[in-house]
């Protein structure tokens, strides 16, 4: 557990610098440092070998939470600590808060950032989940200055692959103004508190004028083919009212299409009994939260 | 090799490391440091090499000593002045620490938690403490202890 040798460390100031930066090395030899709480556990354990480490610390542009007309943008070195405390304007974006709180322990949440935590896209992880079930996009920017955004769903390919190509760097996770009626909610259980999700649920929802769901994203964590929705549980979500019942049968839905798997934390079955309870608080509270 | 600048309790260091050395290195066998402890194998599990830097509570297993060029870290060494800080007292009288081996990141994480939370409950400081193992006390003196303390800065800045 400690790092191969390193060539270089550049601690860039703008994000044009640290796309420069990474360009002068070989596809891969030269990464983004981003918090580090789980990129340095890589670099310890050596599975990864960078040669150049591109600290973001000091990179300014790409910090803080701002409301606009067009919606929330959080910049992709926002940390953890800074999400938990922010106020998300109510419950279109309260899975986000959820997720942030409860990520590792206080240290991790000084250090670790959002923008980290959706690149390096780990399979047991409560940010990438919690970003697609709210249906964020990832503005990036390539280092010939070509600037994409692209949603979660097309974004978070599988377990520590994302689309992001090296030569690009994440600007921040942006997400339009949410419709009126819309909440959400994360939750995660795990072997102790705080602990990475052996399961993990976000919920959004939006409620229409008849106080019926008109629309609902259900993304899971913890899987092996990491952050995923779960479009069976979310069309039985549509249409109801969010009584206990309904979501019940949408949360079956979801722990029978979920393809779990047996391991020393919990075995197939109980992966599906913990996606129907852990559901069921995660639905309630989203709701309640459309609705507040 | 690179030559870094790092405040540590106060006092500036000017010092050449290479890349790859972690900062919990850098502070105990650079610096003779050793009250920053290494519990785990720089896993980052164990939280016993929790240090503050520019005054929030981090892993310093899960830093590069590069990455603390130009900042200012706070150490168990610098906690006590010419008394022990109200938490230090807090834990000799609640008898907070038997091996004493998680006492120093333990300090240095209800530190910075009391100054942001100066009136916890004793779920807030569990739920504080979690990123730090004890294997010795259960917790339950360490909890009290903080509490206390958290009673005492209270009373202090009132």
């Amino acid at each position: 557990m400690y790092p191969a040798t390193i060539e270089q460390y550049v601690r860039p100031r703008t994000v044009i610098e640290a796309l420069n930066a990474v360009a002068r090395y070989a596809a891969g030899e030269a990464i983004f440092l981003a918090g580090g709480q789980s990129a340095m556990q890589a670099i310890k354990s050596r599975m990864l070998r960078p040669q150049c480490i591109v600290d973001l610390q000091d990179v300014a542009e790409l910090k803080g939470i701002r409301f606009d007309a067009h919606g929330l943008t959080i910049g992709a070195m926002t940390r953890y600590v800074e999400i938990a405390d922010a106020d998300l304007r109510g419950g279109a974006f309260a899975a986000l808060g959820d997720a942030a709180s409860h990520v590792g322990d206080r240290q991790v949440r000084n250090r670790g950032t959002i923008g980290g935590s959706v690149c390096w896209n780990y399979v047991a992880a409560c940010t990438p989940t919690a970003v697609l079930a709210l249906d964020g996009s990832m503005n990036l920017l390539a280092a010939n200055g070509g600037r994409r955004s692209i949603r979660a769903d097309d974004f978070l390919l599988g377990p520590l692959e994302t689309a992001r190509r090296d030569d690009e760097i994440l600007l921040s996770v942006s997400w339009a103004a949410p419709p009126p009626r819309t909440g959400s909610a994360y939750k995660k259980w795990g072997l102790v508190t705080d602990a990475l999700p052996v399961i993990g649920l976000a919920i959004r929802v939006t409620l229409n004028g008849a106080d019926q769901c008109s629309s609902a994203r259900i993304a899971l964590a913890g899987l092996a083919q990491g952050a995923h929705r779960v479009a069976a549980g979310e069309t039985r979500l549509v249409g109801t009212r969010g009584d206990v019942a309904a979501i019940d049968a949408a949360m079956t839905a979801v722990a029978n299409a979920a393809d779990t798997h047996a391991d020393m934390s919990a075995d197939a079955d109980y992966r599906k009994q913990l996606i129907k309870t852990i559901g069921r608080d995660v639905a309630l509270s989203a709701f309640a939260r459309a609705r507040a | 090799m690179l030559t870094i600048k790092v405040t540590v309790n106060g006092t500036e260091y000017e010092e050449t490391v290479a890349e790859r050395l972690l900062l919990v290195d850098f502070l105990r066998e650079r610096l003779a440091l050793t009250g920053t402890h290494v519990g785990c194998t720089y896993e980052g599990v164990c939280g016993a090499c929790t240090i503050h830097l520019d005054g929030e509570a981090v892993k310093s297993c899960m830093l590069l000593a590069v990455q603390a060029d130009g900042h200012a870290i706070t150490t168990v060494e610098g906690l006590a002045g010419s008394a022990l800080s109200p938490l230090q007292a807090a834990f000799t009288a609640h008898h907070a620490l038997q091996c004493g081996f998680c006492t120093p990141g333990i300090l240095m994480n209800m530190t910075e938690f009391l100054q942001r939370y100066p009136n916890p409950s004793d779920n807030d400081i569990r739920h504080g403490l979690i990123g730090n193992l004890c294997r010795c006390t259960g917790y339950v003196h360490i909890v009290k202890a903080v509490r206390e303390a958290a009673r005492t800065l209270r009373q202090q800045s009132s």
